[in-house]
């Protein structure tokens, strides 16, 4: 059993890092759970500060003394680059399949959490939108309204039999036919949805392909 | 494939990675440098330098993490060439405030600001988990350093921005 000062050690450094020690101290000590929260909390913050708009030198900003050759190459290789890769591929599919990673990276603790949440707290979640999630899909560990794109949507986590999945509600992106996602972590798919798309991440995932619409299957979108 | 589709197609994956990418990168060069004109240098340059040994990623699943540590090698060895005098961060702060200017609460301002002025060992680690998403153990390859030393990073600048922002502070 660890103390009190070896929960927030660990609890500050990764504050949505569970493991069975950490989870049977929580239980225990009222105190440390709250500490916990307040840091998960405080990382919401953390992260939205840290995503500023990707920063740009102004026109009035000359480029550094002594470094504009190698500037200059390196600023056309990139341009032509970037044309090139502008006529070859399609933008907008790449910039959500990135955006829905990112967010997805974000929040690395929220796949670990594996206690069941209770109905009342899924509906909190879903219910503002007029969204239910039937129960058959897998127990749902986590569950945020998240900012994502500017709006904000929700967030899951179900734990479907092939493995815990992320699921985020997108109503205001519409797609126009699967796409499957992908980076050094993982993997999903971005699916049409009566109303706008959903995504559903996973790690290690054997068919995400399938997880990926059997969620989307047992969304209830209302009235 | 001949030699002429070969290079077209390498051209190809890394404009698409640097379109996929670039934003992470400059956001984690800004932060590190706390500097727009520099952080856009950086990075340019890293791309450059990666473009030149594009053969060498084997795995461009891995793409970020090799383009970061490009990104922050180029860093160092930027300060290296200018060798800084010791930063006013009022006047950093000043010069960045368009991008340290939150445009939603306070709250994110305050936040942006306390980490804006967080020592560099720590704002590191930090932008790596937070903003990027890497594990403890990925942050200390990146910054090729052992997992417990980016624990106790990390621990101690949450510990920093709750004093800062006047948080109950952490016990001993």
């Amino acid at each position: 059993m660890i103390d009190c000062l070896e929960f927030r050690r660990r609890a500050g450094a990764e504050p949505f890092a569970v493991d069975a020690e950490m989870e049977a101290h929580r239980r225990e000590c009222a105190a440390c759970a709250r500490h916990q929260d307040e840091l998960r909390a405080m990382d919401g913050v953390i992260r939205r500060a840290l995503a500023v708009e990707p920063p740009v030198r102004s026109a009035a900003a000359p480029a550094r003394a002594g470094r504009g050759r190698l500037y200059a190459i390196a600023a056309s290789l990139v341009a032509g680059i970037a044309v090139g890769f502008a006529l070859l591929v399609a933008v907008p599919r790449a910039s959500i399949a990135r955006e829905v990673i990112s967010h997805v990276g974000h929040e690395p603790g929220a796949l670990l959490q594996t206690v069941p949440l209770a109905l009342v707290d899924i509906a909190a979640v879903l219910g503002q939108d007029g969204m239910r999630l039937d129960p058959a899909v897998g127990d749902v560990t986590y569950a945020a309204r998240c900012v994502f794109d500017g709006r904000v949507v929700p967030h899951l986590v179900v734990q479907t039999a092939e493995g815990p999945v992320t699921v985020l509600v997108l109503r205001h992106r519409e797609v126009g036919k699967p796409m499957r996602i992908q980076d050094e972590r993982f993997e999903g798919m971005v699916l049409p949805a009566p109303r706008g798309s959903i995504a559903v991440v996973g790690h290690n995932v054997r068919d995400i392909g399938g997880v990926a619409e059997r969620v989307v299957a047992a969304v209830d979108w209302g009235a | 494939m001949n030699r002429g589709d070969g290079e077209t197609e390498r051209r190809r994956r890394f404009g698409a990675l640097c379109e996929s990418l670039r934003p992470d990168l400059l956001r984690f060069a800004w932060w590190l440098a706390r500097d727009r004109g520099l952080a856009e240098d950086v990075v340019q340059e890293s791309l450059l330098r990666a473009w030149k040994s594009f053969d060498s990623l084997k795995d461009e699943g891995k793409a970020r993490a090799w383009l970061l540590t490009i990104v922050r090698r180029e860093l160092a060895r930027s300060f290296e060439r200018k060798r800084p005098e010791l930063a006013d961060i009022d006047a950093l702060a000043a010069a960045e405030s368009a991008l340290l200017a939150a445009p939603e609460d306070g709250r994110v301002e305050e936040m942006r600001s306390a980490i804006f002025r967080l020592e560099a060992g720590y704002r590191e680690p930090l932008v790596l988990q937070v903003l990027l998403g890497y594990s403890t153990q990925e942050i200390a390859e990146i910054m090729g350093m052992q997992q417990g030393a980016v624990l106790t990073r990390l621990f101690r600048a949450r510990q920093r921005l709750r004093q800062r922002l006047g948080l109950t502070p952490d016990p001993p």
